[in-house]
């Protein structure tokens, strides 16, 4: 063994033999000596795992929160889409108890139909409802809402026809205005593609004396249209050389019909 | 060479320091990482007697300092025989025994056959744990030996054994540092 070594390990053990042999209290000072110099670096890593703890806390925390938040959500989405559906049955609800209502005051024998096509190149001019010959529905009936007057079954099926709206060119009523002897043919005008569109009453008198808000009916004229049944209400009249126009709104909303009426025949 | 010795009590110091901060693998059997006994024999195999045995020292004594408990004072009545403890410093004989265990490799590591070194590490911490076992339970007279016991040894000394290349890149970029070879022989063996 070379001499340094042992010599080290002399010194070693009189060193084992020294820790060996300390008194309790002689522990307690090289532990308390120990723990004293080595304390600021445990302050500050202990300052430290608890700042990283947080953070990682806090990441799971908004983790959470985010998954939370996600299937509140889809929730909502749902509720959403419940709700929606819930108004379209209420909206659908009021309306089929108003056609009811309708159907039991009114004079005429009708037949309550669902609007169920309309194509938009021909909005204004047609639509299709789900009643049809089996229901007793034939060609040129009048069609109705609770409004007033809607159109005329142009081509009736088995199950479904076809109806002409009072807003096409071809569909002319003869009627009359409300507190007027006037008297004139109501009809759709060409290329009217707005949200409402106006009709034109022509063939009144020269000095027709009408203003605006006077409401239209049918006069009952060509055995179409039974009379009495609002068309529309005047906008404007334009005098012209040998006669008087005037624009007219219809009754009807006709950019949102559900239900219409078939008029069958008059019951009185 | 001094300066590399003196480094390596230091890099022991800082290992005591880190350790203060090595969590327990819960899912390992709450096994540990020992670093500062690693560290203590990364650097037995590059240093010389002397010094291994100093840092045996440095380390059993602090080691001991930091883990040793005060003895709990009970009601004699109830508590006639108080729990026996191993006494302070006995960790300075385990340390320099496994400290001498790696010096056996000594010579393969100056060949630069760092990696037997690397695995006697895992083998030496499962010796040092095993008879640190074993003479607390001789003091205190009952030796148990369970299952969950050996598969703490087995856990804590392969994951400590796991960090040794580490140990042993650190050590060796400091002996560079300060112009100190770790690998005399595999040096010499190139030159030629």
């Amino acid at each position: 063994m070379k001499p340094l070594n042992l010599i080290a390990l002399l010194l070693f053990l009189a060193g084992v033999t020294w820790a060996l042999t300390r008194s309790e209290p002689i522990v307690r000072e090289i532990q308390v000596a120990y723990f004293k110099a080595i304390s600021p670096t445990l302050s500050a890593g202990s300052a430290l795992e608890t700042k990283t703890r947080k953070l990682l806390e806090e990441t799971r925390h908004s983790k959470e929160l985010e998954a939370r938040l996600s299937v509140a959500e889809r929730e909502t989405g749902r509720l959403r889409i419940i709700e929606s559906r819930f108004q379209t049955i209420e909206r659908e609800n009021a309306q089929l108890r108003h056609a009811l209502d309708f159907k039991k005051s009114t004079n005429f024998d009708v037949v309550a139909a669902q609007v169920i096509r309309r194509h938009p190149t021909t909005w204004w001019q047609t639509l299709e409802i789900d009643a049809g010959q089996d229901n007793g529905v034939g060609i040129q009936l009048s069609v109705m809402s609770n409004e007033g007057l809607v159109g005329i079954i142009d081509r009736p099926f088995q199950k479904r026809s076809s109806v002409l709206l009072v807003t096409d060119e071809k569909c002319q009523v003869s009627v009359r205005v409300e507190g007027s002897p006037e008297v004139g043919i109501l009809s759709g005008q060409r290329g009217e593609f707005d949200k409402n569109p106006t009709l034109r009453l022509r063939f009144l008198s020269k000095d027709a004396a009408l203003r605006p808000g006077q409401r239209v009916f049918t006069t009952g004229r060509g055995g179409i249209f039974q009379p009495n049944i609002l068309v529309g209400t005047i906008l404007s009249v334009e005098k012209g050389a040998l006669d008087s126009e005037a624009l007219v709104k219809p009754a009807v909303n006709l950019s949102n019909l559900d239900t219409v009426f078939v008029v069958l025949s008059e019951n009185n | 060479m001094f300066r590399y010795n003196l480094s390596t009590v230091f890099l022991l110091l800082a290992a005591f320091l880190v350790q203060q901060f090595m969590p327990a693998f819960t899912g390992l059997s709450n096994a540990r990482i020992l670093l500062v006994h690693l560290v203590f024999l990364c650097t037995a195999v590059t240093v010389a007697t002397p010094t291994m045995l100093a840092m045996a020292f440095i380390g059993g004594l602090f080691w001991d300092a930091h883990c040793s408990l005060a003895p709990i004072t009970m009601d004699p009545e109830v508590y006639t025989q108080p729990v026996e403890s191993l006494p302070f410093g006995y960790s300075i004989v385990l340390f320099a025994a496994i400290g001498f265990l790696m010096q056996g490799l000594n010579p393969l590591f100056r060949q630069g056959k760092w990696q037997f070194s690397a695995l006697l590490t895992g083998v030496a911490i499962f010796l040092y744990l095993g008879a640190e076992f074993v003479l607390i339970s001789f003091v205190r007279g009952d030796f148990v030996i369970s299952r969950s016991i050996i598969r703490l040894m087995s856990y804590t000394s392969l994951l400590t054994m796991l960090f040794s290349p580490l140990v042993f890149w650190i050590l060796y970029r400091i002996a560079r540092l300060f112009d100190h070879s770790l690998y005399p022989e595999a040096n010499r063996g190139r030159r030629r």
